[in-house]
């Protein structure tokens, strides 16, 4: 375009105030009134680019007749007045801002004990080589979805005892290799175990055998001390099994010092006193011996006692019982996989030890299965280990060999003859005397030493020691134990029974263990029942039976526990036609009939020894007064046998 | 070794939850770095009035976190922490007054705006983000780094807060 080059400014202002007045601004400037001249040359260019005839918007443009225009051409006349308000303006309330004050609530946790850590594993030690941290895998399970938390129980009232339990960290992370270093990652039952005996001042653990009652109650010590919930623990056990509890300690817990009770009883007495001591471990024996000479005021005090294999006072009225209830302290623990063996009231003894019911209290069935929902944690091995190998039972019906059969005969016939003279005036003693006899019968004729259940032993022996495999054998008599020892030499036979010295007897589960010749340990029910770890068996003889399969299940399950990798073949002899069948028989109906406090299903506690009917009821006992024959039956206050 | 001299390396959580009825409690636990509690302390329930609500506008949350509760609980502990890790962002406003390092804890996860305010550090399986210009904030972070084991979940301490909060707001109406 050339036009605004030609033209003067001013031309251009009033052609664009032009445009900008009037014309609408959609309008092409070339057809807009009063617009300047297009060039012939330009419009045909512009019809070339829209190609087509411009069509002429003719839209009038003429200014609003208002009046406006006039009075635009006027000056403004502006004038100003003051005018007062009426009154001052009104503040608000001057606000300034301010940090509240903020009340608060506050705890502090108590320092846990500090222990000097153990030395560095010293790798020479086939033991120490065998223990290892958590892998890889253990620390993908300690996400928080699998995390076991401590919960406060039910009778922590205040906020601080709650906000305790709340505040502990996951029992995983706790244990997970960092402050507290665990061998082996515990199973999620074994935590629960673990953070349940933590925040119980009174409890039963009650886990089936095997299940490993010691490392969680180890494990539960640990973190109270290490927590400085408790400063000095009793740990009460059988003698037998000092040893074993002393090598668990050094295993899930080889920074916790431990004192051994033992010597004679000024030394006894001097470590009863001994300051800074956090853990004892004493027997049930000198401990009741000790306290007893102590005097009850005199006894010292402790912040948690623990009472393993607990069914050592299930009679309240013993000394053992009474002098365990007098034991000043603040938690109390039992530790034991039958809490029944016998009775029902057997749970009231232990439950006034715990201090849940008053003295001499007798709680019904139905208070005790309530207590034991608050106070006691029972698992049982189908319910957690599922991946636990399989036990099976497998009885060996046997026929006793020629000599043993006429023996066992005449034995039976003398004894019960003997039995039936007597009348009303046998005891169960008596009867007891003449079951033992026949027993030891079908074990060895007395004479000969004939034994159709060493026959069967020898000859399954000969093909669990072909296969590299390891044995246990359970007899209720010592003596028979140590005939097989020299019958079964060539199996690499040990023997561990209550005739071995104290001392021995950790060597001899050693060489069992470690030692690949020897195929076979020969146990009595008394010493090898409870508490020892033999795993690494897989096959269990049961040569006798016993009273009570409480018993017999306890000895199994030294090899049928965790850590076991195959399958447990169990054997139990039994001799056709003999007082063993019977027995079992009994034995067997009553593990069906009895239903436990702990819930259904749970056999192993359902299995109580015989009562004095049922001895009695093992052999035909008569008596014939004149021309009547009446059965002979116990007495009614005989008691039931052990 | 941390800023005050000793060996031990002792984190702060702080955290804050909300009450049925809108009011903010809120929680500062000290542990020992493996996890193992030392001193707890929590506030009473916080809720603003209307003329707070009006006048702070979105400045309220981040005074009420950082400055009302974080600060009171800060001065009421017996043992202070060397690192103060926070999970809401706007608790950071508590480093505005308070020596000790504080650190938002983020998931190792989490998509985080680039910012040069802001320095960056992966400890365990979380991220901490701390305020640049905070003189002390690198060396604790370092420190912490140094005593945390890689699998650590620096994150699980604030369920226990959240929780132990949970159970006083519960036994406070109880009352």
């Amino acid at each position: 375009m050339e036009f605004s080059a030609k033209k003067s400014d001013s031309e251009i202002n009033s052609q664009t105030a032009v445009r900008h007045s009037g014309g609408p601004h959609f309008l092409p400037l070339s057809l807009a009134p009063h617009s300047v001249p297009v060039s012939q040359e330009d419009q045909q260019q512009f019809q070339q680019q829209i190609d087509c005839d411009a069509i002429p918007l003719m839209v009038s443009a003429s200014v609003f007749a208002s009046g406006m225009n006039g009075a635009l051409s006027r000056k403004f006349n502006l004038e100003t007045t003051s005018l007062e308000l009426l009154e001052r303006a009104g503040l608000m309330p001057k606000w300034k801002p301010t940090r509240p004050r903020l009340k608060t609530f506050g705890m502090t946790f108590p320092d846990g004990l500090e222990f000097i850590p153990p030395k560095a594993e010293k790798e020479h030690e086939t033991e120490s080589i065998q223990i290892k941290g958590p892998d890889g895998t253990v620390s993908e399970n300690t996400d928080r979805k699998k995390s076991t938390r401590l919960k406060p129980p039910a009778n922590a009232l205040s906020l601080e005892d709650r906000l305790f339990y709340l505040l502990q960290p996951p029992l995983q992370s706790w244990l997970a290799g960092q402050e507290l270093l665990m061998p082996f990652e515990p199973f999620p039952y074994q935590y629960e175990g673990i953070a349940w005996l933590f925040s119980q001042k009174s409890a039963l653990l009650a886990d089936e055998m095997g299940l490993g009652k010691t490392m969680q109650t180890i494990t539960g010590v640990r973190l109270l001390l290490r927590s400085g919930q408790v400063r000095r623990i009793l740990l009460l056990c059988p003698k037998p099994l000092i040893p074993n509890w002393q090598r668990e300690f050094k295993f899930w817990a080889e920074e916790l010092p431990i004192t051994v009770v033992q010597g004679d009883s000024n030394r006894r007495k001097m470590i009863w006193e001994m300051p800074n001591t956090p853990i004892l471990i004493a027997n049930y024996e000198s401990m009741t011996r000790d306290f007893e000479m102590m005097g009850e005021e005199n006894i010292p005090r402790f912040d948690l006692v623990v009472l393993d294999e607990a069914q050592r006072i299930k009679n309240r009225d013993s000394r053992t019982a009474e002098i365990a209830r007098s034991i000043p302290r603040k938690r109390s623990w039992a530790l034991t996989g039958t809490p029944i063996e016998n009775r029902h009231e057997e749970m009231s003894s232990l439950f006034e030890w715990m201090e849940v019911v008053p003295p001499r209290a007798t709680p019904d069935l139905r208070q005790l299965q309530v207590l034991s929902k608050e106070f006691i944690l029972r698992r049982t091995k189908d319910l957690v280990m599922s991946d636990l190998p399989p036990r099976l039972d497998r009885p060996a019906y046997l026929d006793l060999n020629p000599a043993q059969q006429i023996a066992y005969e005449t034995a039976e016939k003398d004894g019960v003859i003997q039995l039936n003279a007597m009348g009303d005036s046998i005891t169960i003693q008596h009867v007891f005397e003449l079951v033992l006899r026949l027993k030891q019968i079908t074990n060895f004729d007395p004479v000969t030493g004939e034994s159709s259940k060493l026959d069967r032993l020898e000859a399954d022996m000969e093909e669990i020691a072909a296969s590299g495999g390891k044995a246990i054998l359970f007899s209720q008599w010592t003596k028979p134990l140590d005939l097989m020892a020299e019958r079964l030499q060539r199996f690499g036979t040990l023997v561990y029974h209550g005739g071995i010295p104290t001392k021995q007897r950790e060597p001899i589960l050693d060489q069992f263990k470690h030692d690949p010749d020897s195929h076979l340990l020969l146990m009595s029910y008394g010493t090898g029942a409870v508490g020892l770890n033999l795993q690494f068996a897989g096959y269990v003889f049961l040569f006798d039976r016993w009273w009570n399969p409480a018993i017999e299940d306890q000895a199994i399950n030294r090899a049928h526990r965790i850590g076991q990798k195959t399958q447990v073949i169990v054997t139990k002899f039994i001799c056709n036609n003999t007082i063993e069948e019977r027995i079992d028989m009994v034995l067997e109906q009553k593990r069906e009939l009895f239903r436990s406090i702990l819930g259904d299903g749970d056999t192993t506690c359902e299995s109580r020894s015989l009562t004095a009917a049922e001895i009695f009821g093992l052999f035909d006992l008569k008596q014939k007064k004149g021309d009547v024959t009446h059965k002979i039956a116990p007495q009614v206050y005989q008691k039931p046998a052990a | 070794m941390v800023a005050d001299g000793s060996n031990e390396l002792r984190l702060g959580f702080l955290t804050t939850i909300e009450c049925p009825d809108g009011a903010l409690i809120g929680g500062l636990l000290v542990t020992n770095h493996y996890g193992r509690p030392l001193e707890f302390q929590c506030t009473t329930p916080v809720k603003p009035n209307r003329t707070q609500e009006v006048l702070y506008g979105p400045t309220l949350i981040p005074f009420l976190l950082g400055e009302v509760i974080g600060l009171t609980l800060v001065e009421k502990m017996n043992i202070k922490p060397n690192l103060i890790l926070i999970e809401q962002e706007q608790a950071i406003e508590l480093q505005k007054h308070t020596a000790i390092p504080v650190a938002i804890l983020s998931d190792i996860a989490q998509i985080l705006d680039d910012s040069d305010s802001f320095l960056c550090e992966q400890i365990g399986k979380n991220r901490l983000r701390f305020d640049a210009g905070h003189q002390s904030g690198r060396a604790a972070i370092e420190n912490t780094s140094k005593k945390i084991p890689g699998d650590a979940d620096l994150g699980e301490p604030f369920e226990r807060v959240r929780e132990a909060l949970n159970e006083a707001v519960k036994m406070g109406s109880s009352r």
